[in-house]
């Protein structure tokens, strides 16, 4: 069967061509396989690392166009290495998967933080390198011996403003109230930011969520379990909310103004009580291009010149401090770490994930299915 | 020598180096699973002990064998009858059915989970109609759900069931069906006296191919099931890529492999794989 | 066991034709079959011999014309109901299926009672001697034995009429005599009407009560085996039945068989000679020889004599006398 990247793709591709022309299913079905066929000869003509330059392992799509601009090209400038992309997503076991087979071809992975903290300790990771590297160029909780939060993501939701306009939701207790709000709902597979929004929805505050309830968490997702689907990557949440399956769906909340563009404005993003995440830089043990070197990349990146880009261009949002007050005002309604939201949003535990990751999302999986 | 030689068929000889290349590289790995599933995290049965401690292996496992059954059992059966059509229908209509036939046996799974969505989906083209025209008040749910992944599986094995049969039909001799007739033979008694029975072996290599396929199903379940509908296949890559859990992944590769090596053993008691497989019968 | 005592086995075949599109295979065939007969269709492939006969098992559905059992029309009849007993070529037995179930397949599907099923079973296994190897399966025997099994299958409902089909084209020359002899056995033991088809003229020859020479879908001439042999009407027959001479004379075309001629070294005296010519060839066959002659007018005649006639060895190039008696030259229709 296909690799899950693969999926993402086509989806991502086929869902955006389906938006972009308001084009009826046939011709969109065309575009799917053409899209489907384009993506599968990318995928073969994947990077192999070298020591004159920097390959970055992400989920490709946009981020390599946002990536390169945002930070590829200031570290080039500077250093004369050039930065390529291996889209073919850093899992954690295919991290570790890739460091055991001695066989490592990827300089930098465009991770979670929580993965620095399930793979460091085994020696999976380089230590990043605080000489080089700022500790005050993220927040503060958010450097960690193997990982450094470069950007953030969230879990929010959008609301269909057709169904709910009148009185509108405002939080996840009203998004898991199906009596006061009635319809479908959709949630994050892998119990990332799932498991927060049900606690905060049963009245854990947000910022005394970890280490997370478990069966007080499972108990609530449960409760509206005949009333949701859960989707696997972002263009699922997408597509799960524009093709009208779900009248309140949990996206990642850097997708919320394409959807609101998207719908033409009938669904909604709510940012209050948004879960931030901590997008990480990490890096393979032995990374071809050394460790010297990575460094010096992983820090271009925490500049609030090269944050920016990447909020404008892939809405994610910078963690460096000193980005916050430029974030510009038609992104500060999505931003995380914008003046409006910074208060309202929750902020991830690396660490508790980290550590407890695997087991809470079997545990997650077994409620749901 | 030449007693060697009665024993050995010189066959073997010609074969021997790809022999050798497949178990380097297909049992290897397969022992390398079976090796990881008793060692990781601890050496053990650890692993195996979750197969009777934990409820989500046993649903997983039923979901998993239900599913495939089902699926099995529908595409086998549209399968028969596709395939029964194209042996008996006109050279002319056979090419048109086996281009639609190979047409979506060659568009991605991707596309096809895709355009079910489409189709089928809450507020597919099905759902729409039924809807416009007053037929139903709620949508029909059709997708995201244990329906929504029989729904895409059928659809996605069904050319896997034809083909074998197919194979099998068209080697039959029709004189023996003529003899049947002649003998004062209905066609229905035709039909389960000696068409059915000559059938068999498309049946059962029909039945294998599709069950085994649909064991390490993953993209249709995941897309179609709305995330509720949990296969062992995505449970194990989930447990290989997200929560890192390499022993329960490869026990549970290892159980699939028992499984699907168990049915063939089943089967041999029954009839000869080598029928199975396109080999001769006699 | 006899089937003699089923009145039914007569057929009439009037006008009967059959086109596959504008192919015509079967050309306004007229034939009347007598019950109890053992007709033969014998015919080149391509003559129309098998469509023929699987019209009237019902395989093949007429274009025009009618078949009759016993004057009452059968073509509306689907095959399964014409209760016509068929040995198919190359058997079409049911390889899933003992030799017992096989026999017994007939009567199974008309549901009688399995204790009559059983001893109709042992009394055919007597007839072609299987007793042995009632629970085998066909690929388990040997190619006679499957045809065996295939015509005590056919046989065993007491069927008025038996279609064969080349019944004996997959068998070796020297089983197929020995066949042909057990064939005809039974032929006379149950007197059941068969309609039997082969390419084979010899076999054609020794088992027929009638021979029915077939042509481009056609009747070519009717006859019993003597009839056809000593009097072909047309040049196919006399070529297609048999080895013929053929002599073109002021009032027309003669065949004239090779073994009907004498042959003798030229200017012995006696009785003149019909033709003189040079022998071109010689071959030993050891019960007999075959020799050809090249006469004047640039033709070649073929003489066969008994080898034991030839006790003064004729030699090649040898001038020869032939002679022959005038009944032994038969004129053809010439159309």
């Amino acid at each position: 069967m296909q690799d899950k990247q693969f999926m993402r793709e086509t989806l991502t591709d086929g869902a955006k061509a389906f938006q972009a022309g308001k084009m009826n299913r046939r011709t969109f079905l065309t575009l799917c396989a053409m899209t489907g066929f384009a993506t599968a000869n990318v995928l073969a003509g994947k990077a192999e690392a070298a020591a004159n330059e920097i390959v970055m392992w992400n989920w490709g799509g946009q981020s390599e166009e946002c990536h390169g601009g945002a930070i590829g090209k200031p570290f080039e400038a500077a250093t004369g290495m050039p930065l390529r992309f291996d889209t073919s997503g850093p899992l954690q076991g295919k991290i570790r998967e890739m460091v055991d087979s001695g066989n490592v071809t990827a300089d930098v992975c465009d991770a979670d933080l929580f993965d620095s903290i399930a793979l460091g300790p085994t020696g999976h990771l380089e230590a990043i390198d605080y000489d080089v590297v700022s500790k005050d160029k993220t927040l503060p909780h958010y450097a960690l011996k193997y990982g450094v939060s470069i950007i953030l993501y969230g879990y929010a939701f959008v609301y269909d403003t057709e169904a709910y306009g009148d009185n509108p939701p405002n939080s996840w207790a009203d998004f898991f109230d199906t009596a006061k709000f009635p319809g479908k709902r959709s949630l994050y597979k892998w119990a990332n930011g799932s498991l927060e929004a049900a606690l905060m929805a049963d009245g854990v505050a947000k910022d005394a969520l970890y280490p997370l309830d478990m069966d007080r968490a499972l108990t609530k997702l449960k409760s509206i379990k005949d009333d949701s689907l859960y989707w696997g990557s972002g263009s699922e949440a997408h597509s799960m909310v524009i093709n009208g399956e779900v009248s309140m769906g949990m996206v990642w909340q850097n997708r919320g103004k394409n959807i609101e563009d998207d719908s033409d404005g009938q669904y909604k993003l709510v940012m209050n009580e948004a879960l931030a995440m901590p997008g990480a830089y990490i890096v393979p043990k032995g990374n071809p291009a050394g460790r010297e070197a990575i460094m010096k990349f992983i820090a271009t990146a925490q500049e609030p010149a090269a944050q920016l880009k990447l909020l404008d261009c892939l809405g994610m949002t910078p963690s460096n401090p000193a980005a916050f007050a430029q974030i510009p005002e038609n992104q500060q309604a999505y931003a995380i770490t914008s003046a409006m939201n910074i208060d309202k949003v929750a902020f991830n535990d690396p660490v508790w994930w980290g550590e407890n990751g695997g087991d809470a999302v079997n545990a997650f999986l077994d409620a749901i299915s | 020598m030449n007693a060697i030689r009665k024993k050995i068929n010189p066959g073997w000889i010609l074969v021997a180096p790809f022999l050798l290349l497949v178990v380097a590289l297909y049992l290897g790995p397969i022992m390398n699973i079976l090796w990881l599933s008793v060692t990781d995290p601890e050496p053990g049965l650890s692993n195996y002990q979750k197969l009777y401690q934990s409820d989500t292996m046993a649903r997983i496992i039923w979901t998993t064998f239900r599913i495939c059954v089902v699926t099995t059992i529908f595409s086998v059966f549209l399968g028969y009858w596709i395939a029964y059509a194209m042996v008996h229908c006109h050279q002319q209509q056979k090419n048109y059915m086996l281009a639609f036939l190979l047409v979506s046996f060659w568009i991605s799974i991707l596309v096809r989970t895709f355009s079910w969505l489409m189709l089928l989906g809450r507020k597919g083209l099905v759902n729409d109609a039924l809807g416009g025209i007053g037929v139903i008040s709620e949508p029909i749910a059709f997708m995201r759900n244990e329906l929504g992944v029989l729904i895409g599986m059928v659809h996605y094995m069904v050319p896997y069931a034809v083909l074998p049969l197919l194979v099998n039909m068209q080697s039959l001799d029709m004189r023996v069906m003529n003899a049947s007739r002649n003998l004062g033979a209905t066609g229905t008694q035709t039909f389960w006296r000696v068409y059915l029975p000559l059938t068999t072996p498309g049946l059962v290599s029909s039945t294998l191919l599709v069950f085994i396929l649909s064991l390490g199903f993953y993209v249709t379940p995941a897309v179609l099931g709305g995330g509720k509908v949990l296969m062992i296949a995505e449970y194990i890559s989930v447990q290989l890529l997200v929560t890192l859990k390499w022993g329960t992944a490869a026990m549970l590769a290892a159980l699939m492999l028992l499984g699907v090596l168990a049915m063939l053993y089943i089967m041999s008691q029954f009839m000869k794989l080598s029928t199975v497989f396109g080999g001769s019968s006699s | 066991m006899s089937n003699s005592d089923h009145t039914q086995g007569s057929l009439q075949l009037t006008d009967l034709s059959k086109y596959f599109g504008e192919f015509c295979a079967v050309n306004k065939v007229s034939l009347e079959i007598q019950k109890g007969e053992f007709l033969t269709l014998l015919g080149p492939s391509g003559s129309g011999k098998t469509t023929l006969l699987m019209m009237i098992a019902g395989f093949v559905d007429i274009t025009s014309g009618d078949i009759a059992l016993d004057g009452t029309t059968i073509v509306d009849i689907p095959a399964e109901k014409r209760n016509f007993g068929m040995v198919f070529q190359g058997y079409a037995l049911f390889p899933h299926m003992t030799v017992r179930d096989n026999i017994g397949y007939a009567l199974s599907v008309r549901k009688r009672p399995a204790k009559e099923i059983t001893e109709r079973v042992d009394e055919m296994l007597e007839l072609v001697q299987l007793q042995d190897f009632a629970n085998r399966k066909p690929n388990q025997l040997s190619g006679g034995q499957q045809q065996r099994v295939a015509l005590a299958r056919a046989l065993c409902f007491a069927p008025p009429v038996l279609l064969l089909d080349e019944p004996l084209g997959a068998l070796d020359k020297k089983l197929r005599v020995e066949v042909q002899q057990q064939l005809k056995d039974i032929h006379k033991h149950v007197g059941t009407t068969f309609i039997y088809v082969t390419h084979d003229q010899e076999e054609a020859l020794s088992m027929s009560d009638r021979i029915v020479i077939m042509r481009d879908g056609a009747i070519e001439q009717v006859g019993s085996p003597y009839d056809l042999y000593e009097h072909p009407a047309t040049e196919f027959s006399a070529s297609f039945l048999g080895k013929s001479n053929f002599l073109r004379r002021p009032d027309g075309l003669y065949a004239l068989r090779p073994e009907k001629i004498d042959i003798r070294a030229a200017g012995n005296g006696g009785e003149p000679a019909r033709l003189t010519g040079a022998i071109k060839s010689i071959t030993y066959f050891g019960s007999m020889q075959r020799i050809i002659v090249s006469i004047p007018d640039g033709d070649e005649l073929e003489v066969d004599i008994d080898s034991w006639r030839n006790q003064d060895p004729l030699h090649e190039g040898q001038q020869v006398d032939m002679l022959w008696q005038d009944i032994a030259a038969v004129k053809l229709a010439e159309g």
